[in-house]
């Protein structure tokens, strides 16, 4: 047995939970939950389908914790680990599934396919067997944290001019954004663009919010790689860096995987609660807009608009009414994807493929099924809030000719509250003349 | 006891002991809690998925595989009831009529809806390719176990062969296919309780 597959085997027994090994279990192959995987429907492909996945790790499953796979290996398809079977298993893990869950809400037992690929990524991370990019993409988010001094000092200067920017955008020169400033409410993590920072400082100045800038971004690509240590080494930046400024709220901006991951997986790796809330700027929209505390006008986005719900914020994350309210509250004509909430489809981007270049053409493949929805849905804006969503949707559009637009909520919401504005200034202008 | 009685105390024991096995190593594996603050209910969430999350209508996909769903479902319940009539099989002759017609409908429809399954794992290509030897001589054992159970209150001279089956049957739970009736449980309970928790299932209802 080769080195990599010996650390692979040592990887997969950390990660074999009760969780994992109960989906590993559990499975009757009845094959009931094939179609329900976006890229089986999308592809057609008996390895895309989830129990075709999983099976591939049961395999070495069997052959190392089940007598009758130690016996008898053919019996139940067991099979001893080879570094071409790693090469596979990379293919069925990283390559094509998204981690999306909606075989686990579709199978009649509750089998956890993104569990049992979670687990086949830690093992395939531990023998080096990961995509090259995400591996590099988690290491320089370590390596950020270390050097964190540095870094502090060029971002106040990045800041200063995105804080002008959205000055100049909502004509409000008292606009401020401040970076790590203790005691503030609020701590919003962005990623890395002025897209998800000035939309942002717009909108907490406009609700009137005690907000500060947090010096990281919120994206943590150790989640993709399934390698808990990398994940939480990316996580603590955030968490020390919140729990140093004594905030009550860390707000992440529109990213699935993100708020999955400090929302819901993150105080286990820690051993706990936070000491503040982890909530999504979704959250804080929604909320904003049912207290009353954004005056918005829908008719600055006519367009008719369909909305692509992230996994990662809805299945996974359980926020499935707020971007509704948002939505109907700063859009003119709102139309619904089917089916959607916690049964919408992947868009084929998530689990980290749309930050890996040789999976493009894989990705577009299984986000057929998302196009067709969203050609059903005949909306020419598709609103999402999700980074991975918006890039992986702005490529399906252009695959197959969708001729759609992608925004984020935020960035309506930046309209309406813009459009407010403008006719609060021209009403009384009319009123005078 | 006879001496079918002693093979069937010897499945039984073969089937409680791997099963206890399973047990040991299940909970011998570190249990990973989400220590999130919750967004919904675990109770709700499980509750779901023992109940209404079974219908049917609940999710995608048995709707579009209404027919094999069905056919899995009536198969259980035929599993149940050939073991229901193992249980009552040393007051067979006074059993009251109803409850013999009961147990022989009940089995004798499992038997055909497995069979039935037998069927499809072999005619259907991704079934088939999906599956293992274990899970074809899984299928036809518990099918054979059960239609023995409905012929066995029909014609008692069957009795041997159903005790013979339900012997095989039972012993063989803990080694292949078969024990994912012991992991259902806990497969369920996961799911509702994760789902649950994060708000996305309620009772009565996938939120959709
Ligand atoms: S994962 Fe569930 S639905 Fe899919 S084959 Fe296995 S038991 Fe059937
Ligand atoms: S988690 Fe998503 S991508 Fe992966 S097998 Fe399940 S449905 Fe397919």
């Amino acid at each position: 047995m080769s080195e990599s597959v010996q650390r692979a085997l040592a990887a997969f027994r950390r990660a074999l939970d009760r969780r994992v090994l109960t989906a590993l279990e559990v499975c009757a192959r009845c094959g009931i939950c094939a179609e329900s995987c976006h890229v089986f429907a999308s592809t057609g492909q008996l390895q895309d389908a989830p129990t075709a996945r999983s099976e591939a790790v049961r395999r070495l499953y069997r052959r190392q914790y089940d007598p009758l796979g130690r016996i008898f290996p053919w019996w139940v398809r067991a099979g001893e680990a080879t570094e071409g079977d790693l090469d596979a298993l990379s293919e069925a893990a990283f390559a094509t599934c998204t981690l999306c869950q909606r075989c686990a809400m579709n199978c009649p037992l509750g089998v956890d396919t993104a569990l049992i690929m979670k687990a086949a990524r830690a093992m395939l991370a531990a023998a080096g067997k990961a995509p090259e990019m995400l591996v590099q993409l988690a290491d320089a988010a370590v390596a950020r944290g270390e050097n964190v001094q540095v870094f502090r000092e060029i971002y106040r200067e990045i800041v200063a001019d995105l804080e002008q920017q959205a000055q100049e955008q909502l004509g409000d020169p008292a606009l401020r954004i401040s970076l790590e400033r203790q005691g503030a409410d609020i701590l919003y993590v962005a990623l890395s663009g002025a897209h998800t920072i000035v939309p942002a400082a717009i909108i907490f100045h406009a609700a009137g919010a005690d907000w500060t800038l947090s010096a990281f971004e919120a994206s943590n690509y150790g989640v993709f790689l399934g390698d808990p240590e990398k994940a939480r080494a990316i996580a603590r930046r955030i968490v020390d860096e919140a729990t140093h400024l004594g905030v009550r709220q860390v707000v992440l901006t529109e990213c699935g995987h993100a708020y999955a991951a400090l929302r819901w997986e993150a105080p286990g790796w820690f051993g706990g609660e936070f000491p503040f809330r982890v909530r999504s700027i979704v959250e804080l929209l929604a909320e904003y807009i049912r207290e009353g505390r954004l005056r918005l006008d829908p008719s600055a986005n006519p367009l008719p608009v369909t909305y692509h719900d992230s996994c990662n914020l809805a299945r996974k994350g359980g926020l499935l009414e707020e971007p509704r309210v948002v939505l109907r509250a700063a859009v003119q004509e709102f139309r619904e994807m089917t089916p959607s909430r916690a049964e919408a489809y992947c868009c084929g981007g998530g689990g980290g493929l749309v930050a890996v270049p040789e999976y493009e053409e894989r990705r577009l493949r299984a986000g057929r099924k998302k196009a067709e929805q969203i050609m059903a849905a005949g909306a020419p804006l598709v609103a999402t809030s999700c980074e991975n969503c918006f890039l992986q949707i702005r490529d399906l559009s252009s695959h197959y000719g969708l001729a759609v637009e992608v925004t984020g909520l935020m960035e309506l919401v930046v309209r309406a509250l813009l459009g407010a504005r403008a006719r609060a200034v021209r009403v009384p202008a009319l009123q005078a003349a | 006891m006879g001496s079918w009685g002693w093979v069937l105390a010897g499945a039984c024991a073969v089937a409680v002991n791997g099963l206890a096995r399973h047990l040991v190593l299940l909970l011998g594996r570190p249990y990973r809690p989400e220590m999130a603050r919750p967004a919904g209910s675990v109770a709700q969430g499980v509750l779901y998925a023992f109940s209404w999350g079974m219908l049917p209508w609940a999710k995608e996909s048995t709707r579009r595989h209404m027919l094999a769903y069905l056919r899995g479902v009536v198969f259980h319940l035929g599993i149940g009831a050939a073991f229901l009539a193992l249980l009552v099989g040393p007051w067979r002759a006074q059993g009251a009529g109803p409850l013999r017609w009961a147990l022989v409908t009940l089995s004798a429809g499992g038997a055909m809806a497995g069979l039935g399954g037998l069927l499809a794992r072999v005619v259907e290509t991704r079934l088939r390719r999906l599956s293992t030897p274990d899970d074809f001589f899984a299928v036809a054992l518990v099918s054979l176990f059960t239609l023995a159970a409905a012929a066995a209150i029909v014609v008692p001279a069957l009795v041997p062969a159903f005790y013979g089956l339900a012997a095989a049957t039972l012993a063989y739970i803990p080694f292949g296919k078969i024990r994912h009736c012991f992991y259902f449980f806990f497969a369920r309970y996961f799911f509702g309780a994760g789902f649950g928790r994060r708000g996305v299932l309620r009772w009565g209802k996938v939120h959709e």
